[in-house]
């Protein structure tokens, strides 16, 4: 399956980077590192060359001479430092020494072999020998196994082969394929060389080269060989990278030991090779490497860590018992605080970071002193069968995370049941302290909190004997740490950063505004609260593009797929199709559909025009000109949709009738009057009142054009009064429309509206231009004929009877007339 | 995000969360998550002779996905503000 170049080919220096190229087909399972710690994709066949290929020259020097040639620390060859020599090959790699020896036994047997600059060295059969001793010195395992039978090497050759091991160190499971090779290699000269070692003489236990991790390993072979002077003397149980340039922090050593890799390989060891079948010999020089990439190796994934994203948390059961014990605090919901937020980190935080970030609340306990240590399995077990089911509500929780930034809005509104209380000895000294706490992990609106508090405490006093006893007998409480409890918060709560807080929780948010405000104006201004506002958290928005891999002059892109950076599959291209389209789609529509279409168009323009103010507070200088453009622009455009035909300046009856007939349509309009500017909101009342009748026939399901009453109001009492006259004839109309007027509500109500508005125009103002001409006072007289013409029982009922009503009469209609007028209105005078 | 949201701001009242099994459950909104699991704490089965296991559960989890219908008190929901986040929702996702 392998392929080596055959003993007897002439491998010149170039080559020696580039010849070896693996048919390796077995996919290497054991470094499925789907997290992305380990997802470093690197060109394995690669590095497999470069530290198998080492071995598999059979010829003799000239292998050697190569390596040592390529690995450039030809000047260092002679320096015999031999301490740090012995130590660094052994931890370079046990596996592939073996293999080297016999290697290095034929350098030292067929030294005429050697080309030239293997001679300037002057090895000859000292490689072997050195070798043996290194191995035998360092590693007790191989020592054991195959101690008589190698011959020691010299001392000088160490440092050779420290240059020629170094980029071959590869943790086991990855290595294991290339690990193989170098067996092989060693059952190939085995005849000649009876006393080497067998490929069975493996060192179970871990090695020092597999302490380290597969990405260290890669660190390494991508800086490439070192000088070996750079070489640091520890020993190899003291740090496994002391062979090389350090570029792996010492904090790696620390990560190391935490490697799930690393602890597999502790409990499991090695797996076994299978025992190779001889190696065919030929290589195919025409197969090369592909150049070094011309991208960024690292795509997408996230910057390495040691401890992957998803490994939970160590058990330190003595520290939990300290941090508890040591580090009380009672959190309690608290009068709510404006939290001050750091700023936003500039990428998504993982569960592991969230914990060790500095902030207190996560690392103190929640327990307040008397709670009960974290039990050991047995004495859970005790308890779970001595004790009764049932869980305590809202007991301490995680405490408040207000300092944690990378904004996360957790869902936990208190921690999960089984969390509910740490049970050592039962605290009976707790039943009378204050109701459930909620502990929470959620931003909540300070509103809402308070009406929770109030709530909870109204609602506590009764509960807290019950739950003192359910706390004594909670057979739930200490499964799991406090460590791990918030880590499992935390992943949860890395799905909730928000790049857009006030888009995500839009509901929400505008919820409880809605609800101060609205408690503010029922409140009497004396007890003024100024409105507190929530503030959430927010996640800078990083945009991560995935850009495909690419070899300089290869065909068609790598495709590396990690979590963060899943593969792409399809090239979706969002075509959305022109208004053209649109309009010969909705010709085939019917009406109703049309008008609703219109309807929510318009709608979306209206919530930008809304959310302008917000924006635009928030907006930097630069681009509130941009901003106050748009609006402009929206709010054009929302007038438009009210006209006939774009260039028409009037307002379009049939549009708004359209409109008006459906309720989400008078919903649309009633919020849009207010935007709109004065004229236009105008002629639109006007287009409504001249067209009640039918409004009010389509309104007869719905009933909510009542909705309007409040906008309606506002424009009308912006008008000025030769408008409000014609508003009265409008709505006065043709023969017997204000009959159909009297009969709806709204239109009575609108009718009241503009009566009253002409006389509080009348009384405040001496010189109104109201009585300019008689066009008012005909109105009135004519509207209350009507009035006094129509049966009680079909006028319908005001929304409201504004009080200057009967003033307004009082100057129009003779006592006789004002007084029937009164009853049957019901205005009096105490309605003033 | 929308009912998650939405939720959230139901979070301290009063709720009937009917299941897929049939079973009603009635209680005070807890808490909610992004999966709209909710917590309900002093439950109460409407139909406690059917349901003679639910006696004694005061607090109950339930999973989002098994939840047919969730009765909610009118006067807390604010049904214009709902439709104004779907359409936010729908522009937010056009983009």
């Amino acid at each position: 399956m392998f392929r080596f170049q055959s003993l007897d080919e002439d491998c010149t220096l170039e080559e020696e980077d580039t010849g070896l190229v693996e048919e390796e087909d077995e996919i290497d399972q054991f470094n499925d590192d789907t997290f992305g710690a380990g997802a470093i994709d690197d060109d394995w066949q690669e590095e497999h060359k470069r530290l198998a290929g080492l071995d598999k020259r059979d010829g003799p020097g000239a292998e050697l001479g190569l390596e040592v040639g390529g690995m450039g620390g030809e000047s260092d060859l002679g320096r015999g430092e031999d301490s740090s020599s012995t130590h660094l090959l052994s931890s370079a790699g046990h596996l592939p020494l073996p293999s080297i020896l016999p290697s290095l036994k034929f350098a030292s047997s067929s030294s005429g072999l050697a080309p030239p600059d293997m001679e300037d060295r002057g090895r000859g059969g000292d490689l072997a020998e050195s070798l043996a001793r290194l191995i035998l010195e360092a590693d007790p395992a191989i020592a054991g196994v195959g101690a008589a039978e190698r011959p020691s090497p010299s001392r000088s050759s160490l440092s050779t082969l420290q240059g020629l091991d170094r980029p071959r160190v590869l943790p086991q499971p990855p290595s294991i394929p290339h690990a193989t090779q170098p067996h092989q290699h060693s059952h190939h000269p085995q005849h000649q060389l009876p006393p080497g070692p067998s490929a069975s003489s493996l060192p179970p236990g871990p090695p020092s080269s597999s302490l380290l991790s597969y990405q260290q390993q890669q660190h390494l072979m991508r800086r490439g060989t070192a000088p070996m002077a750079q070489m640091n003397s520890h020993s190899i149980w003291e740090s496994s990278m002391g062979f090389g340039p350090v570029s792996l922090t010492p904090g790696l050593v620390t990560h190391m030991e935490d490697s799930p890799l690393m602890s597999i390989i502790k409990e499991v060891g090695l797996p076994k090779r299978p025992p190779q079948g001889r190696i065919d010999e030929g290589r195919d020089l025409s197969e090369r490497v592909p150049p070094p990439r011309s991208s960024s190796p690292v795509i997408g994934s996230p910057p390495v860590r040691a401890v992957p994203i998803g490994t939970p948390p160590k058990q330190p059961m003595s520290h939990a018992l300290n941090h508890q014990i040591h580090h009380p605090t009672a959190v309690h919901v608290r009068a709510p605080v404006q939290h001050r937020f750091p700023p936003p980190f500039p990428e998504r935080v993982s569960p592991n970071t969230l914990l060790n970030i500095a902030n207190s609340p996560l690392c103190r306990g929640p327990f307040p002193p008397g709670v009960g240590p974290v039990l050991s399995q047995i004495q859970r077990a005790q308890l779970l069968n001595s004790q009764v089911a049932g869980f305590p509500r809202g007991g301490p929780g995680p405490p408040l995370l207000p300092g944690c930034g990378g904004g996360f809005r957790p869902f936990f509104g208190g921690p999960p049941p089984p969390l509910g209380h740490r049970m050592g000895p039962p605290p009976h000294g707790h039943l009378n302290h204050t109701p459930p706490i909620r502990h929470n992990t959620t931003h909540l609106h300070p509103q809402h909190r308070r009406m929770l508090t109030q709530r909870m405490q109204n609602q506590g006093g009764d509960r807290c004997r019950t739950i003192g006893d359910r706390r004594s007998r909670d057979p739930y409480s200490n499964l799991m740490t406090q460590k791990e409890k918030e880590w499992v918060t935390k992943i949860q709560m890395m799905q909730l950063q928000s790049t857009d807080p006030y888009l995500d929780d839009y509901y929400y948010q505008n919820y409880y505004e809605k609800m101060e405000k609205r408690q503010e104006r029922e409140r009497d201004s004396s007890k003024k609260e100024h409105t507190t506002k929530l503030i959430t958290p927010q996640v800078a928005k990083v945009e991560h593009t995935y850009r495909p891999v690419q070899f300089a002059g290869s065909l068609g892109k790598l495709t590396v797929s990690s979590v963060n950076n899943p593969r792409k599959m399809i090239d979706a291209v969002v075509t959305t199709r022109t208004d053209d389209e649109e309009k010969r789609e909705k010709q085939v529509w019917n009406k109703r559909r049309q008008i609703l279409y219109t309807v929510e168009k318009m709608y979306s323009l209206l919530l930008e025009v809304q959310d302008f103010e917000k924006r635009f507070v928030q907006a930097p200088e630069e681009d509130r000109e941009a901003l106050l453009e748009q609006q402009k622009t929206n709010t054009m455009q929302l007038c438009n949709s009210l006209r006939e035909k774009e260039w028409d300046d009037r307002v379009s009856d049939e549009k708004c009738v359209m409109i008006m007939s459906v309720r989400k349509g008078k919903r649309l309009i009633s919020r849009l009057l207010p935007l709109l500017p004065s004229p236009q909101a105008a002629a639109v009342v006007m287009a409504i009142s001249r067209n009640i009748p039918a409004i009010a026939k389509k309104d007869k399901q719905d009933q909510v054009l009542c909705w309007l009453m409040e906008p309606v109001s506002a424009v009308i009492q912006s008008m000025s009064s030769s408008a409000l006259t014609d508003l009265l004839q409008e709505l006065q109309g043709s023969e017997g429309q204000l009959v159909t007027v009297l009969h709806n509500k709204f239109g009575v109500t609108l009718l009241y509206l503009i009566l009253s508005e002409g006389e509080r125009m009348q009384s405040s103002d001496p010189n109104c231009q109201l009585m300019d001409d008689n066009r008012w006072t005909e109105l009135v007289f004519s509207v209350t004929r009507e009035l006094l013409s129509v049966p009680s029982s079909s006028l319908s009922p005001p929304l409201f009877t504004p009080t200057n009503l009967l003033s307004l009469f009082s100057r129009y209609v003779d006592r006789q007339r004002l007084e029937l007028l009164q009853d049957k209105l019901q205005i009096t005078s105490l309605s003033r | 995000m929308l009912f998650y949201s939405f939720f959230k701001s139901l979070v301290g009242k009063d709720v009937v969360v009917e299941l897929k099994n049939d079973l009603s459950i009635c209680g005070a909104l807890h808490s909610v998550d992004q999966y709209l699991n909710i917590k309900l704490t002093d439950i109460s089965v409407t139909d406690p002779e059917k349901y003679p296991h639910m006696l004694s559960v005061k607090n109950c989890f339930i999973r989002g996905s098994v939840v047919r219908y969730v009765q909610l008190p009118a006067d807390e929901v604010d049904t214009q503000l709902l439709q104004d986040a779907a359409r936010k929702e729908a522009m937010q996702q056009k983009q």
